[in-house]
């Protein structure tokens, strides 16, 4: 999902970082307020911050016959909100854009609206919407990570084809064309990302059922019948 | 038995399933790379721009990883960093929750 440096023109690169600066700041001070109020927070935040950098520097292969990465987020999403989510993908994307030549500086805050704000507020709000129905919590984990993956590809399409409209059909063209490019290369490895992640929460909630509890992650009532079926 | 580890067998499921997908796409599918989609991003950008990729040069001056192997050995750092990060947290609260028990038990 890495615009490379170079490829966006320099207003959509100033665009796109006046988008992310607001949530990051938003972001840091939000995990002030989180580390204050219960440093048990911060082992979780460990955990799924961890998955992050695991899952977003593994680049698989997939169906369309070439490879992209996971992204990681809707685990942290879920536990702490899509904005301290931003905060830990821009330190993931920052070094990716320094170290690795994935990205770049100047088209970091496009980057940072892809995966760290637009996908993991898609899966916050999945996870908004099924936590208090009778869905199956890993169930509404596997959703809302698989489509916050989605929705990051779907945003790096959206991103690109502003920018580059087609000279025939116009922006419509362009984004279908890098739709096919990323999304559909995609699909695949957001389900077995949303398994992943679903599987990882299952241990989360063996291993510390509290913490989530305190957070009020899922209710307690919920957890227990998590904890007894798993 | 079957429903307690119901999600340990989907996830070998998918990522036999996952292997497979890839085996077959690489063993029948003409002109698979495997090419990361960034690039093929990029290729479509100077498409449909109708300037080669070479034009594009950065806005900001770059380090560029010298070759595939410092850059793959940087990632792998990115996913060791992570795993520690996992391993650690998931190490500790498991040593929490021991102690607690331990401290019940003793009471």
């Amino acid at each position: 999902m890495h615009i490379m440096e170079g490829f966006l023109p320099w207003q959509w690169c100033i665009v796109w970082w006046l988008i992310a600066l607001p949530c990051l700041a938003f972001g840091v001070w939000q995990l002030k307020k989180v580390m204050e109020k219960d440093r048990e927070a911060l082992p979780l935040l460990g955990v799924t911050g961890g998955f992050i950098f695991i899952l977003s520097s593994l680049k698989l292969p997939s169906v369309t016959g070439s490879c992209s990465h996971p992204t990681g987020t809707g685990l942290s999403a879920i536990c702490f909100g899509p904005w301290i989510t931003s905060v830990v993908c821009a330190i993931v994307l920052l070094f990716q854009s320094l170290f690795l030549a994935h990205g770049g500086l100047s088209v970091l805050g496009a980057n940072i609206v892809s995966m760290g704000i637009v996908g993991p507020l898609v899966g916050y709000a999945i996870y908004r919407l099924l936590k208090d129905t009778s869905v199956n919590i890993f169930l509404t984990v596997f959703l809302a990570t698989a489509l916050a993956d989605m929705f990051t590809y779907f945003t790096t399409s959206l991103e690109l084809a502003l920018a580059y409209p087609a000279e025939v059909g116009g922006f419509g063209t362009s984004f279908v064309m890098f739709m096919a490019i990323f999304a559909v290369t995609q699909v695949p490895l957001a389900i077995v990302e949303g398994i992943v992640l679903a599987l990882v929460f299952k241990y989360i909630v063996a291993l510390k059922p509290d913490i989530l509890i305190r957070m009020k992650v899922f209710s307690e009532a919920q957890i227990n019948k998590a904890r007894g079926e798993a | 038995m079957v429903k307690n580890y119901l999600l340990e067998i989907l996830a070998v499921v998918a990522v036999l399933v996952f292997c497979g997908l890839f085996l077959y796409t690489s063993s029948t599918m003409e002109g698979a790379e495997f090419a990361g989609s960034d690039n093929v991003g990029s290729n479509l950008i100077a498409e449909l721009s109708g300037k080669s990729v070479d034009s594009f040069t950065p806005l900001i001056p770059q380090y560029e990883p010298p070759s595939g192997e410092i850059e793959s050995c940087l990632f792998a750092l990115q996913a060791a960093l992570g795993g520690i990060f996992v391993g650690g947290v998931f190490g500790f609260w498991l040593g929490q929750k021991k102690s607690l028990t331990e401290t019940k038990v003793n009471q």
